[in-house]
């Protein structure tokens, strides 16, 4: 094993060539003639397609070839002799450009002698130069095409007949068919120096080897036969087609030698052909794809690699894995961002391996004397050890009764098999991995339950909720994978997004809220109160209180401060800025201009835009300048004092947040009767032509505009007067002003009128004819029956204006479900496409090829995770820090 | 070794030399195939022996055909560099030029060997000026600027790749379907969101809402009036448009009659129509024009003509640009612009009036036609840029910047797909795990390509690790040094 010694060996690079009839026996273990695979007592039979040479898959047996056992010998291939050579389908068309542009005599390429090595220069050039396989190909069609104008051989003169080519396999000259003989013998004619110009490396294939004499017959192993609980055998689909071809081969052969007519030898000819077409690839386009008894057309070679359940995508580009589990998670706030919650079950079957050494003898040795399931006397969890493995590879199992026995047999060079414990590094993961983000490297925490947990502040990246969500847990088994997941995986290290230079991990939800209650107005605090929020945390040190009327209070801002590194200095807006005509600063009326000085919160209340993911200014800078384990360290106790401040405070929204007075509900209704009122006479003035047109647009599409403009004003108006309403004593509009939760709009469409319903951007006008419903008159244009809705969520929607807005919440799901997959293929196009490339030593951007795509990345060499959200340097930052410097 | 020193030394086999002159060669001497041809005796006896190095040069150095062909290259180039001589010189500020104080702070960062960007020197131009800080003090900024800088950069052998696709295809998730949205100006629908993105990445000949942004010359941006004329005459008018059409099939005669209204408006000759129809190749018959009627005689009894010509005149272009199909003007700071429903940006160019500097389409294939890859380049990240931005997403402009620059860096605008970027790739392997998995390997196997393992996805296929970030390193740990063992042993 040279897992320990790090990669000694690797592939260089990989030559395709394709073989010659003669290679492919060299190959072969062993001709195969009887279609038949197993005798009657089941063994194998001799020259047989389950030939013992071709490898071995029942567990017991010996290879013939190389005397392996089912693991250690990986097959062999052996070969069937063709009685009548057969096109290889995969080469079609090459053997047509082939025949088409070389001479049918003489085999000549059908250019001139200087033409042909103009051309084979530019070839060179274009090998020099680096070009791509594709170019190639692309000039070697040039040159077929060039020298297939020709009618005439300019080597011999003969006049050269028109090929055609009867879809899928057969040739046809002037109408008279080429057989794969003839075929082939013309390909063999064509010298090694003309099939440079063809688009072949005569170093590694001659054409004639297109037309196959000799079929190579993959090793069992890779068409193994599966045995039923009745018994009976099942073959593998590439068997029962090599069964076809045998059966037919047999039979022409038969044929041929003993004579028959020309017609039958032909028929089986082709029959054979269709064999060995569909045996490359059943789905050739011309043919009726080869069928198995029960009807289910057959996977064949092409069909195992292709697409994306084949052997390339499923199989080698990813690969199932051991030591990994999966179950539902939720979420737990008493978490560091660094950590995940691994229930026991899940940590009993995770192993970490252990490497026995004379220094740790004496601790394995008590290690595995705990056994698989070890716990404390308090029945907490303590990790065991499931397997011992020997280092000639034997692996004993560790249970509760030999646990003993086990142990005094450890020796150092052995490895165990340990139990998760607190503290290990292990992969956590979340589909769709959209971003290196959605998998990140965790420290385990046996939890009790049996849902993984994490904390909430890393729900972002992972775009996780807790509504039956599952992720995937893997475990690292190596020492340099640990190393390298917790210096570039951790979570801490992906506080910043480099798709945007910002903040992905941050404060959510209830946290904003929290801590827009600590901060807003700077309430005071009790020192029960601070007590209480501060037991949340491994702290035993206070921030300082403040002395007011004899008393010791603590203020909200204070508490905030104490969490901020000593010289912060920080100016910007909060989320909840009005965005004022001028803005007063400190002075700001709604306490939402935040300055930091010196680590202290002086102005303004923290939420959204300071401390949330996505737009936290604060947590940006503290992860930015002061190091991601300050960042964690930040957001780990911002996090829990929120929530220990709102639960203090106690938060509820109820239906009663959307209450508005009457009077307000009254202007609403006006407001909504005025604008239906409007659009009534648009109509009017539409039916009579007198619609002023706007720009390029005719009278319909004229009212459409204007209609909708009216209605969306109508609707924002209404939300206006609602919002008039709805201060920040209201916990609805708590959420919505911090940017703890939904939004303004959200609000007043519960409050107010939930306005137009739009589908594909207009007004709905389908359904019956000339109509939306059937109930409304033809040609109706109205608001109302064109998916107007006045009602707003509180008061509930009409039956009519339910039926609209289902209409838009249908859009919106057909939406998200297009809209995921055709993402998804951009995605892996973008990442096909870019994989490759990579920052080199001299900061240029360079392809595998070692091509220069950037000089620069891009064009400052700044990494966009590093920098302000795209700026390289915050000169706000810069000017700050020299004043700074300078007092 | 690289690919391109593996192709030249067999490029050198090929020409019959010797597998080990070839790779030392390449190897110690750095020698490309051109060097080798042009390269002297006792150049190559630095490496190789005197009759190796003679061997090497009668197979490979230069020969009577390949001087004549050169010379023939030479004479070329040599009109070629006239031509563009000959050719109207036109000059374009580069740079935004910076301001005195951004001088000065330039020439004081490339004497302390700062390299800063200029764009930043900008930045920093203007914040100083800003905060008055005085001309003593720009030395201690830049330092401080500079420090940061270089704390920023990024990391060699960072898969700068696979981060910038990330970053791109994550928020398209989020993006909107919606293909009409009513932005920027109301009457022109442009494609947005999700499917604009992924037509910038196919890099589509023509996108599925062409349009464009033309501006007027200085002296012309503020006049409504040229603009409505400068509009109206890129607006393509057919005659179908104009006029009304009659048949008369026992005639087998077509009368056109023009709104006479409409043409004085549109200051149209009915002669020029005319004339116009007359030229028309499927227009077949007699043109006759009278004040206000143009009659077409088609020979009589042909009826499948007579429809034809019917089609062909009312098809017929009677003032505007090809493609274009409306002109919007817009007042956009403080200037008239048109936006255009259709595009067609060579002709746009040629018009009169016309800001050619200032005057965009919104598809990067014809950006690249008609002004090149570089001018592509930079439409294809806009165009991204302003569709994200669009929809509220916030992506890192480095990361578009290597996508466009993937696109164009052959010189071509090469789209993102089998058909572009990935159907280039060297790596069969690569190539055959994206799409069309068959065909790459069966070609492979004639053309007896190599993969030469040096990307991600073939390196993962055969299972060793991939190249980039911490599998592009190797680690060793030899012990202590020797001679510290030493000393402790003394």
């Amino acid at each position: 094993m040279n897992q320990s010694k790090g990669i000694s060996k690797r592939i260089g690079s990989i030559q395709f060539a394709y073989m010659s009839p003669e290679e492919k026996r060299d190959l072969s273990a062993t001709k195969i003639i009887t279609p038949d695979t197993y005798d009657d007592d089941g063994f194998p039979i001799e020259m047989g397609l389950m030939d013992a040479h071709l490898g071995v898959i029942e567990p017991g047996l010996r290879c013939k070839t190389c005397g392996g056992r089912v693991d250690e010998c990986s097959g062999h291939f052996g070969h069937i002799e063709l009685a009548m050579p057969v096109i290889h389908i995969g080469y079609v068309k090459e053997i047509k450009k082939l025949l088409r542009s070389t001479c049918s005599e003489c085999g000549r390429i059908l250019l001139e002698e200087e033409k042909t090595t103009e051309y084979l220069d530019r070839m060179e050039e274009m090998r020099e130069m680096g070009g791509s396989p594709l170019d190639i190909r692309n000039l070697a069609k040039e040159i077929s095409k060039d020298a297939r104008k020709k009618g005439r051989c300019p080597h011999c003169n003969t006049d050269q007949p028109k090929i055609k080519l009867d879809k899928p396999t057969t040739f046809r000259e002037e109408n008279t068919k080429l057989t794969p003989k003839e075929v082939r013998a013309r390909l063999e004619r064509i010298p090694d120096n003309d099939l440079w110009a063809l688009g072949i490396n005569p170093d590694v294939t001659r054409p004639e080897y297109m037309v196959l004499k000799v079929l190579l017959v993959p090793p069992v192993t890779v068409r193994p036969s599966i045995t039923l609980e009745s018994g009976d055998r099942s073959e593998d689909d590439l068997t029962h087609k090599l069964v076809d071809i045998l059966r037919i081969n047999q039979r022409l052969r038969e044929n041929r030698d003993v004579g028959s007519p020309q017609l039958i030898v032909e028929d089986l000819w082709d029959l054979l052909q269709y064999h060995a077409t569909t045996y490359f690839d059943n789905q050739t386009s011309g043919i009726p794809p080869a069928r198995h008894r029960s009807g289910r057309t057959l996977k064949t070679l092409i069909q195992r690699l292709k697409g994306k359940e084949g052997r390339f995508r499923q199989n080698l580009s990813g690969k199932r894995v051991n030591f990994s589990a999966r179950t539902v998670i939720s979420p737990d706030p008493w978490l560091s961002i660094n950590e995940v919650g691994v229930p026991e079950r899940a940590s009993r079957e995770l192993t970490v391996p252990l490497k026995v050494t004379p220094m740790n003898l004496d601790y394995a040795k008590e290690l595995i004397k705990r056994g698989p399931s070890p716990s404390t006397e308090d029945g907490e969890y303590l990790p065991g050890v499931n397997y011992m493995i020997r280092p000639d590879g034997r692996r004993i199992k560790v249970t509760e009764t030999n646990a003993e026995a086990v142990a005094e047999k450890a020796e150092p060079g052995f490895t165990l098999e340990r139990e998760l414990k607190d503290g290990d590094i292990v992969l956590f993961n979340r589909q769709p991995s959209l971003h290196r983000m959605s998998m990140m490297a965790h420290e385990v925490k046996v939890v009790p339950g049996k849902t993984f947990r994490l904390n909430l502040a890393v729900c972002p990246p992972y775009n996780a909720d807790f509504d039956g969500d599952e992720m995937n847990l893997h475990v690292l088994q190596s020492e340099e994978a640990r190393a390298e997941a917790k210096v570039l995986m951790r979570v801490q290290e992906h506080i910043l997004s480099p798709r945007f230079g910002g903040p992905i991990i941050g404060a959510i939800q209830d946290h904003i809220s929290g801590l827009f209650f600590l901060t807003y107005d700077n309430p005071t605090f009790t020192r029960e109160e601070v007590v209480s929020i501060f037991s949340n945390l491994e702290t035993d040190r206070f921030p300082e209180p403040v002395e007011e009327d004899g008393n010791k209070i603590w203020k909200g801002k204070d508490i905030f401060s104490y969490f901020l590194p000593d010289d912060l200095n920080m100016e910007f807006k909060a989320s909840i800025c009005q965005k004022c005509e001028t803005c007063d600063k400190e002075e700001c009326q709604n306490d939402a201009y935040v300055k930091i000085e010196d680590g202290q919160l002086e102005h303004g209340t923290i939420d959204e835009n300071a401390v949330s993911a996505f737009a936290g200014e604060v947590v940006d800078k503290i992860a930015r300048d002061y190091g991601t384990d300050a960042g964690r360290k930040f957001i780990d106790q911002i996090t829990t004092i929120a929530l220990a401040v709102i639960t203090l405070r106690g938060f509820t929204t109820t239906i009663e947040d959307e209450e508005i007075p009457d009077k307000a509900e009254n202007q609403i209704e006006s407001v909504l009767t005025d604008a239906e009122n409007k659009v009534r006479n648009l109509i009017e003035a539409y039916k009579d032509g007198e619609l002023e047109e706007l720009p390029g647009r005719g009278q319909k599409e004229t009212l459409e505009v204007k209609v909708m403009k009216e209605l969306g004003k109508a609707r924002d108006d209404a939300g206006k007067i609602a919002s008039k309403h709805l201060g920040l004593s209201n916990n609805a509009v708590v959420m919505a002003r911090t940017g703890a939760r939904a939004s303004m709009l959200n609000l007043t469409q519960m409050a107010g009128a939930l306005g137009q319903q739009a589908i594909r951007g207009e007004r709905p006008s389908r359904g019956y004819e000339e109509r939306t419903l059937s109930h409304f008159k033809r040609k109706e244009l109205g608001a109302e029956s064109r998916g107007f809705v006045r009602s707003s969520y509180k008061d509930g929607l009409n039956p009519v204006e339910y039926f609209f807005h289902s209409m838009g919440g249908r859009e919106g799901l057909v939406d998200t479900a297009v809209r995921t997959a055709r993402s998804g293929y951009m995605q892996r196009r973008l990442i096909n496409a870019l994989e490759d490339l990579m920052v080199a030593d001299d900061g240029t951007v360079r392809n595998t090829a070692d091509k220069v795509i950037q000089f620069d990345y891009g064009e400052d060499g700044i990494d966009p995770m590093r920098s302000k959200r795209g700026d390289a340097v915050n000169m706000d930052d810069v000017i700050r820090e020299f004043k700074k410097r300078g007092e | 070794m690289t690919m391109a020193k593996k192709d030249t030394i067999n490029a050198l086999k090929r020409r019959g030399v010797d597998e080990e002159s070839a790779k030392k060669l390449v190897k110690e001497g750095d020698f490309l195939l051109g060097d080798v041809k042009d390269a002297s005796k006792e150049e190559l006896m630095e490496y190789l022996s005197e009759e190796k190095a003679e061997e090497v040069l009668n197979q490979v150095g230069k020969k009577g055909k390949k001087k004549s062909k050169s010379k023939k290259k030479k004479s070329e180039e040599k009109s070629e560099e006239e031509e563009s001589k000959s050719k109207e010189k036109i000059e374009i500020d580069k740079f935004e030029a910076l301001s005195e104080t951004g001088k000065e702070l330039k020439s004081l960062s490339e004497k302390e060997g700062y390299y800063l960007p200029r764009a930043l020197i900008r930045d920093i131009a203007e914040s100083v000026k800003e905060h008055d800080i005085s001309e003593d003090d720009y030395e201690e900024v830049l330092e401080m600027v500079n420090e940061r800088v270089q704390n920023r950069k990024v990391d060699p052998k960072e898969s700068v790749g696979i981060v910038g696709a990330q970053s791109i295809g994550e928020p398209g998730t989020q993006m909107t379907m919606r293909t009409f949205h009513h932005a920027g100006v109301a009457e022109i629908g442009v494609t947005q969101g999700l499917p604009r993105m992924i037509e910038i990445v196919d890099a589509r000949k023509e996108p599925s809402t062409p349009s464009m942004e033309v501006h007027l010359k200085d002296e012309f941006k503020d006049d409504r009036e040229e603009a409505k004329d400068l509009a109206s005459r890129l607006e393509i008018t057919r005659l179908k448009d104009i006029a009304d059409f009659e048949i008369n099939i026992a005639e087998t005669s077509i009368t056109i009659e023009p709104d006479m209204e409409t043409l004085e408006e549109e200051n149209l000759d009915i002669d020029e129509i005319a004339k116009d129809l007359n030229k028309k190749r499927n227009v077949e018959g007699e043109v006759t024009q009278s004040d206000e009627v143009i009659n077409i005689d088609v020979e009589e009894g042909k009826f499948s003509l007579l429809y034809q010509t019917v089609e062909e005149a009312k098809e017929a272009k009677i003032k505007g640009i090809k493609g274009i199909t409306r002109g919007v003007i817009r007042k956009d700071e403080g200037e008239f612009v048109i936006y255009t429903e259709g595009s067609n940006l060579k002709d746009v160019l040629k018009m009169d009036k016309v800001d050619i500097e200032k005057t965009t389409t919104n598809s990067p294939v014809e950006i690249y036609n008609v002004l090149g890859i570089e001018a592509a380049r930079k439409s294809i990240i806009q165009e991204a840029k302003d569709t994200l931005n669009e929809q509220g997403l916030e992506v890192d402009i480095r990361h578009i910047m290597l996508v466009a620059d993937i696109m164009t860096n052959e010189g071509e605008l090469n789209a993102i797909g089998r058909h572009g970027v990935s159907g280039r790739k060297t790596s069969v392997l690569a190539r055959a795990a994206f799409e069309i998995t068959s065909q790459h390997l069966l070609r492979a196997a004639i053309l007896g390509e190599e993969d030469q393992l040096d990307g991600v996805a073939e390196n993962v296929i055969v299972g060793q690790p991939i190249t980039q970030g911490t599998g592009a390193v190797d680690v060793k740990y030899t012990g202590y040094p020797e001679k510290e063992v030493q000393k402790d042993e003394e």
